[in-house]
């Protein structure tokens, strides 16, 4: 296929509003690369939308959240500790967006392989990451009903609204949690390519970051050497701050703690690219991407 | 029959070594397990209740087998995902035993990681046994788990008929046992008729013999406690026999076998 080099400048007529239009480049412009780019991650947020529906397996968290927060608010409505329901209604959201998170991470691996689609999808022009995390975000976003869930579940069984004292804190701390969580289901995604069976990992990364991630317990009330470790993990940054928005106080270096989970998010984000592209090197040098 | 659920615990066995490494059964699940009873147990920091730490820790402890035996729910339906039911349907044999051995893998594996809980994690959180009542506490645990597996069954008996619902299904029940069991709760606290369909559920016997072996209690009431779980197991068993077997002639019958969900 030949390729038609552009006019030179002077031959193109000086009227700016000439209708004749300018001859198209065979090589597109940063602006059209950036919508191309921007297509793939619609498009594959679409698309995981609408490959849920009908899907349990997707939902599973967010079926699962009003049961749990049952689990959880009867906990502490029996040992009479009414002041710490909005923890019992946080939990189960906090835990439905990462297990949604992480289920995403997992399945669209194991779902894209078992279907033999895998090595189409990385073949393919469009680069793998984008395509990866418009999915995720498009489950992340929807894990965002569990929060809706959680707070009528607790409400109904406290019989009155849970108050969230500072909505637009709160609000805030949610948005950046999204992100962070998004960036950081990528990272699992990265690792579940080279995983034999990445829904192994995906059962194994539930509990043990609720626990380092403070989700119900604050990880001040954890040993120092569980706490240490937990502030490496923004779900501990984000938990303390949802909590914090809950409660009729005002909220603490705002700015700092929402610019920790950022930042944490970003750490994610970079690291995800780069475990992305050294594990797609390695497997396309091996052909183990099928039978990692 | 026997011969049959040997040789479709064979099957289980297999499925087992597929799924997990040594490696990844121990630093992957059983360390995610013991992540699910601290998770509880640290509930009682929060509370400042040093029992309720204890109440929500044997409760964790002995759930997380239940959890892993429901994973049978799953893999009931991987013969359907398999294309082998309606060749095990065709079998001269019962269906039942077939499913009776065919997620036994599960067994081991939980009461293994509820054992590791209950008597390594346990005391690290400050919760000690005495030692002949944790030797006992072992086959009633073995029991407890052997008679929710039953239940398992049953209900996976019922998900045959919608395999896509599986991991739903076996959520949603195993945190209603929670719920309804005494696991983060006592019982006493619901309504008398959720109480009785507690009654049913052979892990609230189970944990209360538990329970009381833990605080160096035997009393008689853990005998009654005791025959209502192997009651309450062998009912769940028949149930699951039963289900199986109507699964089995109703899919004959209209020739949903391959085609259902």
């Amino acid at each position: 296929m030949s390729a038609r080099a552009p006019e030179p400048a002077s031959d193109r007529p000086l009227d700016p509003e000439s209708p004749v239009a300018e001859p198209k480049s065979p090589i597109p412009g940063a602006g059209e690369r950036i919508r191309a780019l921007l297509f793939v991650v619609v498009a594959s947020f679409c698309l995981q939308l609408r490959q849920m529906r009908g899907n349990a397996d997707w939902m599973m968290p967010l079926i699962t959240t009003p049961l749990l927060t049952i689990v959880f608010v009867t906990i502490f409505l029996h040992a009479g500790r009414l002041e710490l329901v909005s923890y019992a209604v946080l939990a189960p959201a906090m835990m439905a967006m990462w297990s949604t998170s992480l289920m995403s991470a997992g399945e669209l691996i194991s779902s894209e392989r078992e279907n033999g689609s895998l090595e189409g999808l990385i073949a393919a022009p469009a680069p793998f990451g984008l395509v990866l995390f418009g999915r995720i975000a498009a489950v992340t976003t929807l894990s965002l009903a569990g929060f809706a869930e959680a707070w009528v579940t607790g409400s109904l069984l406290i019989g009155e609204p849970v108050p969230i004292a500072q909505p637009w804190h709160f609000s805030a701390a949610v948005l950046v949690t999204v992100l962070a969580m998004t960036c950081w289901a990528g990272v699992m995604s990265s690792l579940f390519v080279l995983a034999r069976s990445a829904r192994i990992f995906q059962n194994s990364l539930s509990y043990p970051f609720f626990v380092l991630g403070g989700v119900l317990v604050p990880v001040s009330m954890l040993p120092v050497w569980v706490e240490v470790p937990s502030r490496l993990v923004f779900l501990s940054w984000s938990s303390d701050l949802l909590r914090d928005s809950m409660a009729p106080v005002a909220v603490d270096d705002l700015l700092l703690r929402l610019g920790t989970i950022t930042l944490l998010g970003l750490i994610g984000l970079g690291l995800s690219l780069f475990l992305l592209d050294r594990t797609l090197k390695r497997v396309r040098t091996t052909g183990r991407l099928t039978h990692a | 029959m026997l011969s049959t659920v040997l040789a479709a615990a064979r099957v289980a066995r297999a499925d087992l070594k597929v799924i997990y490494t040594p490696m990844t059964w121990t630093f992957g699940w059983l360390g995610r397990i013991l992540a699910q009873v601290i998770f509880f147990a640290v509930i009682g920091v929060l509370l400042e209740d040093p029992d309720a730490l204890v109440y929500l820790f044997v409760g964790q402890a002995v759930m997380v087998a239940v959890v892993e035996v429901f994973m049978s729910l799953a893999s009931t339906t991987w013969e359907r995902g398999a294309g082998t039911l309606p060749l095990l349907i065709a079998a001269p044999g019962p269906l039942w035993p077939v499913f009776f051995g065919r997620s036994l893998q599960w067994i081991p594996s939980g009461v293994a990681t509820s054992c590791v809980a209950l008597f390594a994690l346990g005391p690290i959180l400050g919760i000690f046994w005495e030692p002949g009542l944790a030797l006992l506490a072992v086959p009633v645990l073995l029991v407890t788990v052997v008679s929710m597996y039953a239940m398992a069954l049953a209900l996976a008996a019922v998900v045959l008929r919608a395999p896509r619902w599986r991991n739903v299904t076996s959520n949603i029940a195993h945190i209603l046992v929670m719920l309804l069991c005494g696991v983060t709760v006592p019982a006493p606290i619901w309504p008398h008729w959720i109480q009785m369909v507690g009654q049913l559920i052979p892990l609230t016997h189970g944990l209360e013999i538990i329970r009381g072996l833990q605080a160096s209690y035997l009393g008689w009431d853990l005998g009654t406690a005791a025959v209502l779980l192997v009651g309450t197991g062998l009912l769940w068993a028949l149930g699951a026999a039963a289900a199986f077997t109507l699964f089995g002639e109703a899919g004959r019958r209209d020739g949903s076998i391959s085609f259902a969900d």
